[in-house]
């Protein structure tokens, strides 16, 4: 054993399969070897037909099952009642109990001759039973501790054993008379205990040879003379042998040993031919060699199967060897894999070229992935060679880095040189087309289609081929039963139609299927037959067409009613459809995947007015060796789709229809082999549908699965910190609220208040996030985070930055806020243009949303507007009530503001019930004002302003009801209208029209001061746009003297036209005017009081060490007037 | 306390439900419930979820612990201990006269678990009379039996209270009687 060589050996190991529950298992092929039979400790016997058998038979024998055999249609498995049973097979039916023990049999097993069963027990007895008859039975007495393996002599003379009192036995079978004993094993008192279960085995045929796994190797035992003829070891066991099991021929013999090794030697010459690995490096405890093919089945403790193939394929060549071969397996074990050597001209092949051809073929074919080594030792021939194999080959080089082998073998190239020899990745098998929430094809009961819909499930045994469709709500379409005599296998379910296709057989052509339950005709059905060889392989249902992909990578598009429209050709063979509303989603084989990847692509084009593309063709990412398990769209409309990894990803609209992972449902998995079947997602309210499945990837259909809700999580880092919670949350409400971007461009309705509640709520986290940054002293970070802003909260920031003594900050905050006001303020004047020009009624019918929704998605400049103007209101709101909370209680209304303003102002809450269809008439509103519709200005209805009066409960109601538009009057304006008119834009202080505002201001006195200086901060950023209105104002008399029978909108009409007629320079005096500062009323203050919402103590003590002082430093930069007020602010609190 | 009533009370536990109809969220007295969406579960109170029952609009999810092995369970701890053993619900009895009466055809095997409540319910009776017993004939003064259910209580309550005031009336009628013969008024 001077060298070991590593061949290149292209035996085969699959990968292992779950079989049974963890614990000890056993394994056994039937007679022939068509299937392989497992047992475990969870008392089932299961049947493989392969091992890529995803159904195998099950029998249930008992609790535990400890060990099984298998002869002759008879099925022996120990359990853990102490009997040894007997099952027929297949069958799987009890056919007695052959034996009892005290305590349970560790190991049955069958005489060659299959008509006797030898058991061995816990109690230390092993008997021998005729399989016939019971009764006849022989007890073996002697061993001093439980039983642990046992093995007849072929010739049905001795009984060989191994026990846990260290002892290895031989028996004689005629006399049950102890032949001969060896102590070799550890003593231990059970076999839990047992360093290993010393499966021992004789040499079939002959019996000249008994194996037994002692610690690392296996000594071989020589009939009769009972000495030990020799050892079998090899360098890569490095743990005790547990099991050792002989080819049927008795050439070759493999061993398994506790830490998953298992290694198969030719017995002849001694040499290691096969060495694996096991995946895991469980402890392999069962073995079994195929009856006719080199194959090895073999189990772990864990309960997994798995099967090492074509063993000694590749085996060494070796002269001595080859020809010892017993000729019956020369077909078998061709091991002469010379090729190795051909490539060599050094060396004379000297081996029988029988298998030279078949081997070459066998290495193309063997995915390089699996090679093993196998080790030769030989003194002779091979060892010049090898250096110059060595030399000569480098093709295999970088394989060794992967292989786990000890190393002393790794280093040699075991390839030859002449074939060529791929070493690349290689190529996945393409995923087979599904319907998303289907179950496989294969169930005799499936689920047919899951979706948000309903449940189509497919019945397929002996008595009854049906399809039962059930509806969520009842009020879409009662459940239907129909019988399914064309086989259909896909279906999709919408609320207006039912989808249903079937493959083609041999008489007729695939077909599509469709039940249009929406329609209001009496024929509800129809049904379209594909061409010859046109195979469905996957459909799907939009709002009012149905799609179906074929075989031949045509996409074809019907309307539901069955009118065939378009048809387009697919880039590739099609994975999964998905429609919605117009919406279709395709995903298809880009390509070929590669180690174990899918190469696929998505297309999502609108079948509606506009006939587009969206996404041409782009490669969908999947988990790395993940396949595609779900395609869909959300109830809001947004593609998704679910890989085998549990990844739910999503397109982001907002960021150019890139995907974002939105959850992993691995993650809320309790068990490795939990899964979460995706049923559908819905974006507002998040939330993610899916049924928990134990132990599986998919839901069976009794018992009646039910829905379970998970949340969405963002992938941010750092999610356990507070800001990377918040970072994640803010996210996650702008990627789930992108949806209605979506809609409102493409012209659907939706709930604007929901979009609204989530502004308020992306902008509340940016606030805590700036908050929270400014306590770390991160200035920088806060002034990005501004950036993000909008206006109002803005300004709460540059009140909190100088209120926390951060002078520096909140200066390039208001930098920032002037900034972005210059900018909408640009914006707003195209805007304000476009407006005048439209019709006045119309616009104030339309509400806020035609201008706020009608513009693009995304958050641009004018929507930030929008927005922000309606924050405004909430933050002068908050404004204003802060002296008053400052003044009775703790001086924090700041902190207040700052982290709940937009939530506990009184309007949100308004806004909130007024955006359901109902009001709950329980609810304690906190609203002492109610809104009543603002009638100071018509500009309010007319330009964006008006978020005051639409927020105020009508306007959310629905757009059928639009505010009232009063006229413009010099009135002195009310409480509510100069409530309303705090929002609108500011006036010039010196206005005869806002002096009562200023009066009052005047009244408010002190309380106000604050208020004030916020204002006077808004109005710096305010844009100038009440020019007209003034204008107006002063100029209605006019206007009605010329026109006495104008009504108050046509009062407005007109004075526009009139006021477009102004040279530019007079608009910009009016313009000018108005933007000069202007103060807000604070008369509300009095009205309304909030109790002071939980505050933060920091904030709190920060705010009053630094509020007298900020005040005025802050203001420098602001301009005369304010200043002017600052000091009179500074110099009445002081 | 009528039984009536305290089936009353247990109608306001909550069960989950599968709505088949669309429901926005509704305002009651005793708090929101809902939104109701088809196929979603949903948690009602007991006597909701009966009512859309007996109205086929909804499915009826039966409690974790409404099931045959968890019962099977409970019922051999209950008879294993000599106290009472904590029941899963304080209203296992009502929900499952209930529910059982109600939405059957929801639950799988529906009579297996009406007797193994019954079972249970059995037991507790039979422990509750046992300890009223020897309550009595030690003549105690104080007596505390945890994790009894209202409804098991109501069922002696009345009783045993009475019955104490009862005796202790002949009780302190006997002891004067014995001393000054009574007979005598």
């Amino acid at each position: 054993m001077s060298r070991q060589v590593g061949a290149e050996m292209p035996s085969k190991q699959k990968p292992m399969r779950y079989g049974h529950t963890e614990g000890h298992t056993d394994v056994c092929f039937d007679d022939t070897g068509s299937c392989i039979v497992t047992c475990g400790s969870d008392g089932d016997v299961r049947i493989w037909e392969n091992l890529d058998d995803d159904d195998p038979k099950s029998i249930n024998v008992g609790e535990k099952a400890y060990s099984c055999a298998l002869k002759n249609g008879r099925l022996i498995t120990a359990v853990s009642n102490n009997t040894v049973q007997i099952h027929t097979f297949p069958e799987g039916a009890p056919d007695g109990i052959l034996t009892r023990f005290t305590m349970p049999a560790n190991h049955v097993t069958f005489s060659p001759d299959g008509t006797k069963v030898a058991a061995g027990s816990s109690d230390f007895m092993i008997k021998v039973v005729e399989v016939t008859d019971s009764s006849k039975q022989k007890t073996f007495r002697g061993h001093d501790a439980p039983v642990l393996s046992l093995s007849f002599d072929p010739k049905n003379v001795y009984l060989a054993s191994a026990s846990c009192d260290g002892s290895v036995r031989v028996w004689s079978i005629a006399d049950q008379t102890c032949t001969t004993s060896w102590l070799l094993l550890q003593k231990c008192n059970d076999v839990i205990n047992a360093k290993s279960i010393c499966r021992l085995a004789w040499q079939p045929g002959t019996g000249k040879l008994l194996a037994v796994p002692v610690d690392k190797v296996v000594e071989l035992f020589r009939r009769e003379t009972w000495d030990s003829q020799f050892d079998l070891s090899d360098a890569s066991i490095t743990q005790p042998l547990n099991v050792v099991v002989w080819s049927p021929c008795g050439q070759f013999l493999a061993a398994g040993s506790v830490d998953g090794n298992l290694v198969v030697w030719n017995v002849e010459t001694q040499q290691c031919i096969e060495r694996m690995k096991h995946e895991k490096k469980y402890s392999i405890c069962g073995l079994a060699w195929h009856p006719k093919y080199k194959q090895i089945a073999y189990t772990d403790n864990e309960g997994n199967l798995g099967l090492l193939e074509n063993i000694g394929d590749a085996e060494k060549p070796n002269d001595k060897v080859a020809s010892a071969v017993a000729k019956d397996y020369n077909d078998l074990f061709d091991g002469d894999d010379d090729e190795y050597l051909n490539g060599d001209v050094i060396e004379p092949p000297s081996s029988p070229k029988t298998g030279d051809h078949e081997d070459d073929a066998d290495d193309l074919m063997q995915p390089p992935g699996h090679v093993r080594r196998a080790v030769i030792d030989d003194d002779d021939d091979n060892s010049l060679d090898i250096g110059l194999i060595k030399a000569s080959s480098s093709l295999l080089e970088k394989e060794d880095d992967g292989d786990d082998q000890p190393g002393g073998f790794s280093a040699l190239p075991p390839s030859s040189t002449q074939q060529p020899f791929y070493d690349g990745p290689m190529p996945t098998p393409r995923q087979k087309p599904f319907q998303s929430g289907s179950t496989p094809v294969h169930l005799m009961h499936r689920f047919m289609v899951w979706n948000s819909v309903g449940i189509i499930r497919c019945y397929n045994d002996e008595q009854d081929n049906a399809i039962d469709i059930e509806f969520h709500d009842t009020s879409v379409h009662h459940a239907t039963h129909l019988p399914n005599s064309l086989g259909h296998t896909m279906a999709d379910l919408s609320t207006e139609a039912i989808l249903l296709a079937c493959e083609s057989t041999e008489e007729l052509a695939s077909k599509l299927h469709c039940i249009h339950f929406g329609s209001w005709d009496a024929n509800k059905e129809w049904t379209v037959d594909m061409p010859k060889d046109e195979e469905i392989e996957a459909i799907c249902l939009g709002q009012g067409w149905a799609a179906c992909a074929t075989s031949a990578l045509l996409v074809r598009v019907f309307t539901v009613g069955g009118v065939q429209r378009e048809i387009f050709t697919l880039p590739g063979p099609v994975v999964s459809m998905a429609g919605h509303g117009e919406q279709l989603m395709l995903v298809y084989h880009r390509g070929t995947g590669f180690d174990g990847d899918q190469c696929l692509g998505v297309q999502l084009m609108e079948l509606g007015m506009k006939k587009r593309q969206i996404l041409h063709g782009d490669p969908l990412s999947l988990t790395r060796k993940s396949y595609l398990v779900w395609v869909g769209f959300s109830a809001e409309g947004t593609p998704c789709y679910v890989d085998s990894e549990g990844i739910v990803r999503m397109l982001n609209r907002g960021l150019g229809n890139t995907w974002v992972p939105v959850c992993n449902t691995r993650e809320h998995c309790k068990g490795k082999y939990d899964h979460y079947w995706v049923v559908g997602i819905h974006e507002n309210p998040q939330q993610l549908r899916c049924i928990p499945c134990k132990g599986a990837r998919f839901p069976p259909t009794l018992p009646r699965p039910a829905v379970a809700i998970l949340p969405f999580k963002l992938p941010y880092c750092q999610v356990e910190t507070e800001k990377g919670q918040m970072e994640e949350q803010y996210w996650r409400s702008v990627l789930f609220h992108g949806y209605m971007d979506y809609l409102s461009k493409n012209g659907y309705e939706f709930d604007e208040n929901a979009k609204n509640q989530a502004v308020k709520e992306q902008q509340e986290l940016l606030m805590k996030l700036f908050a929270l940054s400014c306590k770390l002293e991160r200035e920088s970070r806060c002034v990005e985070l501004a950036a993000l802003m909008t206006h109002s909260v803005l300004n709460l920031a540059i009140k909190y930055a100088s209120r926390s003594r951060r002078l520096n900050l909140a200066q390039l905050l208001s930098e920032v806020a002037v900034e972005k006001a210059s900018e909408l303020a640009a914006a707003q004047q195209e805007e304000e243009e476009e407006e005048e020009e439209e019709d006045f009624r119309k616009r104030s019918s339309a509400g806020s949303s035609a201008t706020k929704w009608g513009q693009l998605p995304g958050r641009n400049v004018q929507q930030d507007q929008e927005v922000e103007d309606e924050e405004e209101t909430d933050a002068c709101e908050e404004a204003e009530e802060t002296p008053e909370v400052h003044k009775e209680k703790e001086p924090n209304g700041f902190s207040k503001g700052v982290t709940s303003a937009e939530v506990t102002t009184p309007k949100p809450a308004l806004v909130a019930s007024s955006s359901r269809g109902r009001v709950n008439p329980f609810k304690v509103s906190s609203s002492k004002k109610e809104p009543v519709v603002p009638s100071g200005n018509v500009l309010d209805n007319m330009t964006k302003y008006s978020k005051k009066t639409s927020s105020s409960g009508s306007r959310a109601a629905d757009k059928q009801n639009p505010p009232v538009i009063k006229p413009l009057t010099p009135k002195p304006k009310t409480k509510q209208a100069s409530a309303a008119s705090f929002f609108q834009p500011r006036t010039p202080a010196s206005n005869p029209g806002e002096k009562t505002v200023e009066e009052r201001e005047e009244k408010a006195g002190n309380e106000s001061q604050e208020a004030k200086v916020t204002a006077q901060e808004n109005t710096e950023n305010r844009r100038p746009r009440t020019g007209f209105q003034m204008w107006l104002e002063e100029n209605r008399a006019n206007i009605l003297t010329d026109n006495p029978d104008l009504n108050e909108a046509e009062v407005i009409k007109e004075g526009m036209s009139r006021f477009r007629m102004l040279t530019s320079e007079e608009r910009m005096v009016w313009t000018e005017k108005a933007r000069g500062g202007r103060v807000n009323d604070s008369a509300e203050d009095k009205k309304r009081k909030r109790p002071p919402a939980d505050e933060d103590e920091v904030k709190k003590s920060q705010e009053q060490k630094c509020e007298d002082t900020n005040v005025s430093k802050k203001s420098k930069p602001l301009d005369p007037s304010t200043n002017n007020r600052l000091s009179a602010f500074a110099f009445k609190q002081s | 306390m009528e039984p009536a009533e305290v089936e009353f009370l247990a109608e306001k536990e909550l069960v989950t439900i599968v709505p088949n109809f669309s429901l926005d969220r509704i305002h009651l007295i005793g708090g929101d419930l809902g939104p109701f969406n088809p196929g979603l579960p949903v948690e009602v109170p007991v006597w909701l979820a009966i009512n859309l029952k007996q109205r086929q609009k909804c499915r009826l999810i039966p409690p974790e612990w409404m099931d045959v092995g968890k019962l099977e369970e409970i019922r051999d701890q209950e008879r294993k201990e000599d106290t009472f053993t904590p029941m899963p619900s304080p209203y296992y009895m009502e929900l499952t006269k209930l529910l059982l009466n109600y939405a059957s055809d929801n639950i799988p095997r529906a009579d297996e678990i009406r007797t193994l409540v019954k079972d249970t319910w059995d037991t507790r009776m039979a422990k509750l009379r046992l300890s009223a017993d020897s309550f009595v004939r030690q003549q105690e003064a104080h007596a505390k039996l945890d994790n009894l259910t209202l409804m098991e209580i109501n069922t002696t309550g009345t009783f045993l209270t009475q019955a104490l005031d009862h005796m202790y009336k002949l009780r302190t009628n006997l002891q004067p009687g014995e001393g000054s013969h009574s007979q005598d008024f």
